[in-house]
Formats: structure tokens, sequence, C-alpha cells
């Protein structure tokens, strides 16, 4: 028990630095951020006026409660581009990011698992090959490379997919507009699959190799157990706890990826909405995008040591051995 | 020499286990032939390293990774040298369970000591849950243990606890042979005394057939009714356990019985 | 130790990079900056578009120059340079030839200007280059008395890897990315493994509050999403290359500084270090005589598996803008093929050198840490994945 509290502590303590690092980096960013973004022939009385609209003509202090305020109510404030409430855009876009993200984590998840198991139960075989090779591919290969090959031969060379966006202009109406959108997923969605697959293969096919040569396996065989319940019950399941740990630490990366895919794909995701708003210096923008990609990334480690917890009865259990 | 044919009986015939090393063939387990009657004990001694261990988890096919199998081991008139893994997974642990040795996690971790009495009685007996769950108690209880243990999970349970609950897991199919493997090394010299005797009297008691594999000769001598003596994979000496530890007529079992004279007066 | 064919290879192909590196793309006869249109084809690729080529003749060197031609027409033709008060050039044509300038001074003109066209007596909506190259054959173009010209033939492809949007050499710019990358990678590699080193001996061996701050900082950095913050520091820190090392290192200590504390810890308790204890040596004794040479082995084989992934980082951030964009990286290659259309153009000779080197040096890195590690710790080596990744291979 101790130990889950101490983890939400330390939680904690990652959220209160990124709100902290997201108040005072963007606030130092050169250029006034009214400069960049106003005309300069503006009156001062316009200019301030502006500037009172962001709050930024009140001191720092003021402006960091306020900002606090606003963060944690979700509201983010105005965006300096549109004017408009961050959180309308960031509501459209969270959905998009979700729907890339979730499938592309599952399918990797399952298709490594799948892989990384078989690969350690037959050593020396083709798949093994395939493991290894794709392993050492998702850790050296730039993402981004692999998804711009992808769409020059499948949306360009071989027109089957759309070269961008999340929906065709105009969308369509009804079921189309599903079919429309999956449509338009289907690439990134694969390129996220094909990057991330391979590490997670190889990472379940040598905890697999090794939980395969410990005693208790060679025990449940012993028992005349079936094999697959002898691979499934007793090994897998005994690696699970660290299978669970990799994969849900993993998303940080995987949202982090959301970055680059969605600008590849040319896709309304909150990574491309950072993108844009960093590069137009639109901090209340930037800050929120950032600060959900950091919970999200929070909540992750969070629910990575609910799980483990869950499934490893020697953490589980800890202290009741007295 | 018992028939192979005969039913009360695991009979290895001229059984080799060999592995390769740097382009050798090296043999740990050298053209043995021993037979473990039905309400026997048989006790197969040695120092560590002679083979007995690769011998003894060879009977039920399961010898180390990396190694090879030749020679005939006959139970129930049946050759399992040549069954599949599949025909043999009716043999193990229905026929032939294995006490495993003390130091091994032979328990998987994140499964009760329930569970794994359990999914043997649900997988070999077709017995239900529940059913399964009162067996597990009494067996447990047989080895001496509260039934208090079952909900544990196999790190919650002390050295001896465990060595019991192996045993009782060992028993859960009412098997004809127990092939016991150093079955109390890890554990103290008082618990290892409660352990065997646990053991011995749960065989004699069912009239099980018994391969206590051990390195400790006195203490196999005073157990069982025949001694094998096991020197580099080959077979040094065996007869019954009186006329080998009393008048030992190979060199190698004199050293053995020797040795351990002199580190008694030692003490 | 054993060394694979594929360990030769790696050492090889990375000295082989770090000289063409170190040499850069002029001694390797690349020009920089703009040499043929955008988006020319590699030479190799396409052997009936018209090449891009330049031919010179001058009164102090060679006064003609054939090239013979078996192409279809190229897209432009311009001449430049001087000529003489007597000089006069001369354009051979299988069929014929005729004069294409005679009047002194500066020499400019271009194909698709009119008054050339006029003074030459072409319509003006005929297609000059298709004039100048009616046919397959051999051409010459000769100076007659003094003056130096030059004539630019653009074809449709240029060197040995095409052009890029801009009409740049890919060749070269991918030397110059070769260059940044492995200068980015490896400078940051090292101060963060430095910066690694430091904490984490920091940590192991004072311990106490030092420690659990040192630990706490290196999670919370741990659970923040690194692009993220990387690009947020990009805009705000500007995007010049050593702002890249700066920012890359200060993210990517930590593991270093986990790996030398517990090492440090586990020295720490070892005998021998506790005999130095015994007679008499310092704190700073120890550390520095003792735990450090201790924990270098490791420590290059650290940065050399840590290097891939901060070469990963700068090509991801160039390739989302932020770096430099003077400054020719391999991820910026691919920035301006995502944004200037290479794909809708075809080019994909401008998207594969830039993404396959990135691939092929993280690859040797790797390759060349995980040796590193198995001869730095060959305990440490079985029970990570390299060791198993070798036994399949052998």
């Amino acid at each position: 028990m101790t130990a889950a509290l101490k983890r939400l502590g330390g939680s904690l303590i990652v959220l209160a630095v990124v709100l902290a690092l997201n108040f005072f980096l963007f606030r130092v960013m050169p250029g006034d951020p009214l400069t960049s973004i106003v005309d300069p022939r503006f009156s001062p009385e316009a200019k301030a006026q502006l500037a009172s609209q962001w709050g930024l003509d009140k001191p720092l202090s003021e402006q960091f409660v306020v900002y606090i305020r606003e963060m944690l109510s979700f509201r983010f404030g105005l965006s300096m581009m549109t004017g408009a409430p961050v959180w309308d855009e960031l509501k459209k876009r969270v959905p998009n990011t979700v729907a890339l993200l979730l499938p592309a984590l599952v399918l990797s998840a399952s298709l490594g698992l799948w892989l990384g198991v078989k690969a350690a139960l037959n050593r020396g075989s083709a798949i093994e090959r395939v493991v290894l090779l794709t392993g050492a591919v998702s850790f050296s290969f730039p993402s981004f490379f692999v998804q711009i090959l992808l769409l020059m031969c499948f949306a360009y060379f071989w027109r089957l997919f759309p070269l961008s966006g999340t929906t065709s202009i105009p969308p369509p109406s009804g079921g189309m507009a599903v079919l429309d959108y999956i449509w338009h997923l289907a690439l990134p969605l694969c390129s996220l699959v094909i990057m991330g697959f391979g590490g997670f293969a190889l990472y379940i096919r040598n905890m697999m190799v090794k939980a395969l040569g410990e005693d208790y396996v060679l025990m449940a065989r012993a028992r005349g157990l079936p094999f697959r319940r002898v691979v499934w019950n007793h090994a897998f399941r005994s690696i699970l706890p660290p299978v669970l740990t990799i994969l849900l630490l993993s998303l940080p990366g995987v949202v982090s990826g959301a970055v680059v895919t969605e600008t590849v794909f040319s896709m309304n995701g909150v990574g491309r909405f950072l993108l844009e708003a960093t590069n137009s210096h639109d901090y209340p923008a930037a800050g929120a995008a950032f600060f959900s990609l950091a919970l999200l990334t929070v909540g992750c480690n969070l629910l990575a040591d609910a799980v483990y917890i869950l499934v490893d009865p020697r953490v589980r259990r800890e202290g009741s051995r007295e | 020499m018992r028939e192979r044919s005969d039913r009360d009986v695991i009979a290895v015939e001229r059984m080799s286990v060999t592995y390769m090393s740097g382009g050798k063939a090296v043999h740990a387990v050298k053209n043995c032939s021993f037979c473990v009657p039905k309400g026997e004990i048989v006790g197969l001694v040695g120092e560590s390293g002679s083979g007995k261990s690769s011998a003894l988890m060879a009977i039920p096919g399961l010898p180390p990774s990396g190694t090879l199998t030749s020679g005939e081991i006959y139970c129930r008139g049946v050759n399992l040298a040549i069954l599949t893994e599949d025909d043999l997974s009716a043999w193990r642990w229905r026929r032939i369970a294995i006490v495993p040795q003390g130091a091994m996690n032979s328990f998987t971790p994140h499964l009760t000591i329930e569970r794994h009495i359990t999914e043997v009685l649900s997988h070999h007996l077709k017995i239900p849950k529940k059913t399964g769950r009162e067996r597990a108690a009494e067996l447990l209880s047989a080895a001496g243990l509260d039934s208090r243990v079952m909900t544990r999970y196999p790190h919650e349970l002390s050295g001896g606890q465990k060595q019991r609950a192996a045993l009782a897991l060992a028993l859960a199919c009412e098997p004809d042979f127990l092939l016991a493997d150093e079955p109390t090394t890890a554990l103290d010299v008082i618990t290892q005394k409660e352990v065997l005797e646990t053991i011995v009297s749960i065989v004699r008691e069912r009239g099980m057939g018994l391969l206590l594999v051990t390195h400790d000769l006195p203490l196999a001598a005073g157990m069982c009714d025949t001694l094998i003596v096991m020197k580099d994979g080959e077979i040094a000496e065996s007869g019954p356990a009186r006329q080998v530890s009393k008048d030992p007529r190979h060199p190698y079992t004199r050293l053995l019985i020797r040795a351990i004279r002199e580190m008694d007066v030692a003490r | 130790m054993r060394f694979a064919m594929r360990h030769w290879i790696s050492a090889a192909a990375f000295v082989l990079l770090a000289a063409i590196a170190a040499l850069g793309p002029g001694p390797l006869g690349l020009k920089e900056g703009i040499v043929a249109p955008p988006y020319s084809k590699p030479n190799w690729l396409d052997r009936s578009t018209a090449p891009s080529v330049e031919l010179h003749v001058s009164s102090s060197g060679d006064a003609e120059e054939t090239i013979f031609w078996d192409y279809s027409p190229p897209l432009r033709v311009s001449f430049t340079g001087v000529l003489d008060e007597d000089g006069l050039i001369r354009w051979t044509r299988p069929g014929g030839g005729f004069i294409l300038s005679r009047t002194p001074g500066e020499v400019d003109l271009d194909a698709r200007d009119i008054p050339f066209k006029r003074a030459l007596d072409i319509s003006p909506f005929e297609n000059m280059p298709s004039v100048i190259f009616p046919e397959r054959g051999e051409y010459a173009l000769s100076l007659d008395g003094s003056g130096d010209v030059r004539m630019r033939i653009e074809g449709g492809r240029w060197g040995i890897l095409g052009t890029d949007h801009r009409g740049r050499d890919i060749a070269a710019l991918f030397v110059q990315g070769l260059r940044v990358s492995l200068i980015v990678g490896v400078a940051a590699t090292l101060i963060a493994t430095l910066l690694g080193m430091s904490f984490g001996l920091l940590s192991g061996y004072a311990g106490g509050f030092t420690d659990a701050f040192i630990m706490r900082a290196a999670d919370v950095l741990l659970s923040i999403p690194t692009l993220p913050i990387l690009m947020v520091l990009a805009g705000i820190w500007g995007k010049g290359l050593w702002n890249l090392v700066m920012i890359l290192s200060i993210f990517s200590w930590m593991g270093t500084a986990r790996t030398v504390r517990a090492m440090t810890l586990s020295l720490r308790g070892a005998s021998w270090v506790e005999g130095l204890r015994a007679i008499g040596a310092g704190r700073n004794y120890i550390l520095c005589r003792h735990l450090v040479p201790e924990t270098l082995p490791l420590l290059l084989a650290n940065v050399a598996l840590g290097v891939p992934g901060a070469i990963l980082a700068e090509a991801g951030l160039s390739f989302l803008g932020l770096s430099d964009p003077r400054l020719p990286s391999w991820g910026r290659m691919l920035h301006d093929a995502h944004t200037f259309g290479a794909f809708t153009s075809g080019a994909w000779w401008s998207i594969l050198p830039a993404g396959a080197g990135i691939s092929m040096i993280c690859l040797i890195f790797l390759d060349i840490g995980r040796k590193l590690e198995e001869m730095a710790d060959p305990r440490l080596a079985a029970e990570t994945r390299h060791k198993v990744i070798e036994e399949a291979e052998a």
C-alpha cells in the first residue's frame, strides 16, 4: 500500500513539474507573443487591450495562479491564433489521436505478443528471424521515413489510400463517413503497427526464452499438462507483469510518435496541434496540447503500476508472509 | 532383475543421456540399466555431476535440454522412450510423478498451491474444482501441512513447507511411482529428516515405488531397499541396500563410505 | 573474444562514414548549392533523359568541346561568360551548325529568351533546346578568337543521387547530413553520458538526500513525453546545431545515471573497495582512481548504444521543421521532401538516401555498442537481449 501511495506521489510530482515547465517555458519563448501574432501597426492602446485579454499585463505570479486554475479545470484559455477557446479545438482533436493510437497499440501489442511467443518456442526458425529483424528495425529506423515510404508506395504509386487528411473533403455522409474515416486511418495505423510490433515481439521473445528455461515450466511439463497450457498458463502468465509494464511504459513514446505520424499524414490530432501551436508561438494552445500529452503519459505510468500490482502476486501480497 | 513386461515396475534398460560438447559426444548417463519395482524404495547415489539427476529426469522424457536419450524405459510394459510428447503426458504425473530438487523453484510463481493441485486433478482425473479443493486439503494434510497453505503463493512458503507441498502435489493423481530428486537438499538437517520420513511413510503406506536420488549414502542406506551407486554416468554398483553399505564391492563405493566415516570422525 | 564478420563490416562502415563526414562534399567532387533543375533524376536511373552537363570553352583552354547526344532535348540551355572583340561562339550540329553569338562583352543567354531566338532567326514559339539538340549525334561548341564561355545544359538528371526540390545535389546534402548526424549523435550522447556518469557516481556514492533528489529528478524526466518537450525547447532556445545537442543531452542522461548508480552501489559494497577504505584511501581517491575506471568500459558501450537514440531524436526534430533550415541534415531532407511534394513528383530518390542513411548509421552504432558492451562485461551482456540475438544469428 505504501508503495502504491509512493508511486501516486511521484506521479503528482511529475504533473507539478510539467505544469511549472509548461508555464515558464512558454513564457520565456523568444519574441513577445504579441509582436509575433499581432500586426505591428496596431495602436499601443489596442495592443494593451489584447494583452489584458490574455492576462499578459498582470504580474507573473498572478498569471501563474490563473494558469493553474485554467489548466486544472481543463479550460486552457483562448488560442492566440483564433481567439477561440483552446479546449474547443482540442476536444475535436483528442478523439482522432485516440482513434489512431489505441488500435495501433492494441494491434502491435497483440501481433508482437503472438510473434514473440512463437519465436521463443521455435528457436532458429523463420519466425524468430523475422522477430529479430523487425526488432532491430524498430530500434533504428525513423518512423517518419517508414511512413513516407508507405505513403509514397500506397498513396502515390498505387493510389490505394489517400495522401493526407483525416476525412475526405467534403466529408461523405452516413455510413460512408465511417468507411472514409477508416480509409484515411488505415495507412497511419499500419505504419505505427509496423514500427511498433517488432520491439514488443523482441522483448516478449527474450523474456519468453528465459521463462521457458525456468524450473517451474519443466515441472509443469512433468505434470503432463497440455503444451498450450504450459506455454500460456505457466510460462507466459509468469512474464505478464513485465510485459504489461513494458507495454504501458511505451505509451509515452507512442504518444510522442503521434506528433510525427499526424504530421506525415496531415491528420487533425493533438500532436499536429502541438506542432502548429509551437511554430506559431500560440502558447495557450501549445501548453494545452503539451499538458494533455503529459497527462496521458502520467496516467499510463500509474496504470502500469496498478496493473503490475494486480497481476504479480509477489507484489500484491507483500508483507502478508509474516 | 524383474521382467520388463511386469506391470508393477519401471525398468530402465541401457539408457544413455548424451550431449554434445566441443564437437564431441559426452555421456551424462552411460548405458545404465536398473529397475524400480512398485512397493520398493530404490536409492540412486553418487557425487554431484555423476548423472543421477539426468537419469531420473530422463525417465518421464524430460532430460536436460540439448541432450539425447537412448535406450529403453519400460513402465507397465510400455516403452516410454519411443512415445511422443503427447502420449507421454498421459504417463506423467498419472503414473510417474516427480518430487523435485529442493532448491528448484518448481512452483509457478503466480499460482496458489491449491491451483497447482486442482490443475493436475482436473486435467488427469477430470475432478471438478470444488471436489478438487477438498482433495487438495486432504493431500496437504497428508504431507503434514495446514490447509491454510492452500491459498498461499509459492513465495509465501518456507523451504520445508514448499517441499511438503511439492510432495502433496506429486501424490495428487495417486501415481504408481515417485521419482524424488534430492528432495531435501536445500533444507536444514532437522527439516530434511522430517520431510524424508513423511515421503517414505507415505510411499510405504500406499505401496508406491520410489526412486530416491541423493548424494547422501548413509541416509539412502537407512531408508532404501535397493541401492544403486553411480559414478561418471555409469552404474558402479547395485544391490540390496544393506549389502552395498556393509560390504561394498566396488572401490568407488568403498571410497564413498570411507569418506563419510572420516567426516563423522572429524565431527 | 569472437568477432563475427558483421562486426568487421560495422567497424569498416563506421570508419568509412566518419572519413566521408570529415572530408565533406567538396573534396569528394560534389557541388553544394543549386546545380540542376528541381527533382532531377539520378544519372543511372533513366538513360534516355538528357543529363545535366556543362561545356566550357576558352581561349586559354580548349577552344572546342564536343558532346555526343543520345537523348531527348534538355530542359534548359544557357550560356554565360565573356566574349572579346574578335570572339565568336559556334554550335555545330550533325545537320550543319550556326553561330550562337558574336556580340562582344558579357555573355548571358538563355534559350528561353525571345531576343536570343530572334537573333538566331527562330520562331519565338519554338522550343529552342530542341533546335539546339534536334537529333542523336555529335555536337560541338567552339570558340573562335578569344573569350571564356560556359554552356550549361540542364537535363532531367544529375549526379549519382539526383537533386532535391531546389535543385541541390542530394549526394552533397547526404554528406553534409551525415556530418550533422554524427556531430549531434556523438556530441549529445557524450555530454549525456558525462552528465549521467557524474550524477550516477554522486548519487551512488553520496547516498542520502542527494541520491533521493537525483533519482527523483531522473524519474520525473523519464516520465515526461520526450518529443513534445524537445519541440517546445527547440522552439524556445532556437534551432541551432549546438542548441539541439544541449537539448538532447539534457533529456538523455537518466538511463546512464541509473546504471552507474547501481554499479557504484554494488562496487561500494565490494570487498576490494572495503579493503581500500581499510587501508585509509579517501573517498575522492577511491572515486577517481578506482570507481571511474571500473565503470568506464561500460560507459563506452553506453555511448555507442545511446547514439542511435540521439540521431533519431535529431532527425525527428528536423523532420518536424524544428532545426536550422540552413543546416542540411537528414531529417531536414525528409522534411523538405515531405513538405515540397517529393512524392507528388514521384521523386523517391530525394527520400531514400536520407532515410537509409539514418537507419544505417543507427544499425552500425547498435552493432558496435552491443559488441563493446559484451567486451566490457560479458556477464551483463549475457543477460541482455543482445546476447540472445547473437545466439540466434550464429
